[in-house]
């Protein structure tokens, strides 16, 4: 449950220096919010006034709650059908959605073909094992147990995608197996994150970042010598420092990232992280991480799973095909592996 | 036939006040930005750490004493121990860098890098990992 102060706006804004751009002097300013998502949502911006930055903020906090609550699969709200009332529904009837929804469905649709179904939204069931395992495996770590691969593959037999009905000309959603759930983790950040940043941009905003929980949309330039946005990766398998950081120049483009580093449960001493591997239903052992940088968010989010659940030579070849998509694979060893014209977005 | 003649030595003067001041220049611009930490409980900020001063220190903050941080004498910081279901605050591990945070959502707690003086154009605006 949200506790009501906690639910209240909660935005640190922090002025941190002006700069002169021409006649007209915007200056940077900050915002952090914890609800949404379930994670944290950083906005970097410049503005005119404390005022401006505020409504900018304002403006991504309230659209992204309305994203988030209707890509919520764990929680009801009143009076929202939401993607878990599509899933409490299935196979009993078609539930009417907002478009949001359906646009985000249909798109998840487009990434399953790309993907070969590398990233696969109704892959809820095998998911929510998994889940069920690692929360209590966290938990009671002494007892932290595997899912059994029987009840995984018994799981797998409901993960049919074409077994979401959308009914666009009535707005609905079903899904046509009783057994199977949405599980949109794997887009529907980076998917909201697209649409909150050219939200913004549509309200005026012309040089800022906002990141949902590391799924990174950079708008425009900075103002201070018209230079672009430093977005920093860091390599997980070195513990800090600046020699592990790749920095990136990044303007108008986003950048998503998938690890094994930040989820994960042990199981003697094995780490089993949560990135599922369609194929093999296990934690995906090709790579600690893999970033993505393209112009939407929402098919960078798609990808970085995707790819990351692929073998390296396929990932290559795709991402490689795909006008405006990059990407960066670190290694176990903690090496890194480009494809074609990442190295052009490193910053010298 | 001198060996030196004088504007032979007022090039290699210029030379090395040159070089010397570029160094000055260079070490300038491109010193490490020193960095400090804020900690935000429920977005008040509770509490900020120098992250200079090469002590080491494990504390926590007086709104949340199940959430323990850890300074090392190399100025990084990280959650050390936390009764958050999930751990993620703790698998985020050691910051130190403008620009890097982590945070308990659970405890309604965010750890941030800042730098300590003004932003500049070369820090970094986000880092992810």
């Amino acid at each position: 449950m949200v506790r009501k102060w906690f639910a209240c706006l909660v935005i640190i804004v922090m002025m941190m220096n002006t700069a002169a751009c021409g006649v007209q002097k915007k200056a940077r300013y900050e915002a952090e919010f914890l609800i949404l998502f379930n994670t944290i949502t950083r906005i970097v911006a410049y503005a005119n006034s404390k005022e401006e930055f505020s409504e900018y903020s304002q403006l991504i906090y309230d659209e992204l709650k309305v994203y988030h609550e209707l890509y919520d699969i764990y929680n009801d709200y009143e009076g929202i059908n939401n993607i878990k009332t599509i899933n409490d529904h299935a196979g009993i009837k078609p539930i009417q959605v907002d478009q949001k929804i359906i646009d985000m469905l249909l798109f998840s649709k487009e990434q399953y073909i790309l993907t070969k179904g590398r990233v696969n939204i109704a892959f809820g069931a095998v998911l929510k094992i998994w889940h069920k395992y690692r929360t209590e495996g966290v938990e009671d770590f002494e007892n932290a147990k595997l899912p059994p691969m029987e009840r995984l593959l018994e799981a797998n037999q409901h993960t049919d995608i074409d077994k979401i009905i959308i009914n666009e000309a009535e707005s609905t959603v079903f899904l046509s197996d009783p057994d199977m759930s949405l599980d949109v983790g794997a887009i529907a950040k980076g998917y909201a994150a697209q649409r909150v940043a050219e939200k913004v941009r549509e309200a005026g905003l012309r040089s800022g970042v906002i990141s949902v929980g590391g799924n990174v949309c950079t708008i425009g330039r900075k103002p201070d010598g018209n230079k672009p946005w430093n977005v920093g990766v860091q390599n997980p398998n070195k513990e800090e420092g600046s020699a592990n950081l790749m920095t990136l120049n990044l303007t108008d483009l986003s950048l998503v990232t998938s690890g094994n580093y930040e989820r994960y449960y042990t199981v003697n001493g094995e780490r089993y992280h949560h990135i599922i591997d369609t194929a093999t239903l296990m934690p995906s052992e090709y790579f600690t991480s893999v970033t993505i940088i393209c112009q939407d968010s929402g098919l960078a989010d798609a990808l970085s799973t995707a790819v990351f659940n692929m073998p390296f030579e396929e990932g290559e070849a795709l991402i490689n095909s795909m006008e405006g998509a990059e990407a960066v694979w670190i290694m176990h060893d903690g090496s890194f592996k480009y494809s074609k014209d990442f190295k052009a977005l490193i910053k010298t | 036939m001198k060996f030196f003649r004088k504007s032979d030595i007022i090039i290699i003067a210029v030379l090395l006040v040159g070089s010397v001041l570029g160094w000055f220049i260079y070490q300038a611009v491109f010193k490490k930005q020193a960095a400090k930490a804020e900690i935000y409980y429920y977005s008040e900020l509770a509490k900020t750490i120098e992250l200079d001063t090469g002590a080491e220190k494990i504390f926590s903050i007086s709104q949340d004493p199940h959430v323990i941080f850890h300074l090392y004498p190399d100025g990084s910081i990280r959650f050390e121990e936390s009764d958050c279901p999930d751990k993620i605050c703790i698998n985020a591990g050691k910051l130190q860098m403008a620009g890097q945070n982590a945070a308990c959502l659970p405890n309604g707690i965010v750890l941030k890098i800042v730098p300590k003086g003004k932003a500049r154009e070369e820090d970094l605006d986000i880092i992810v990992r």
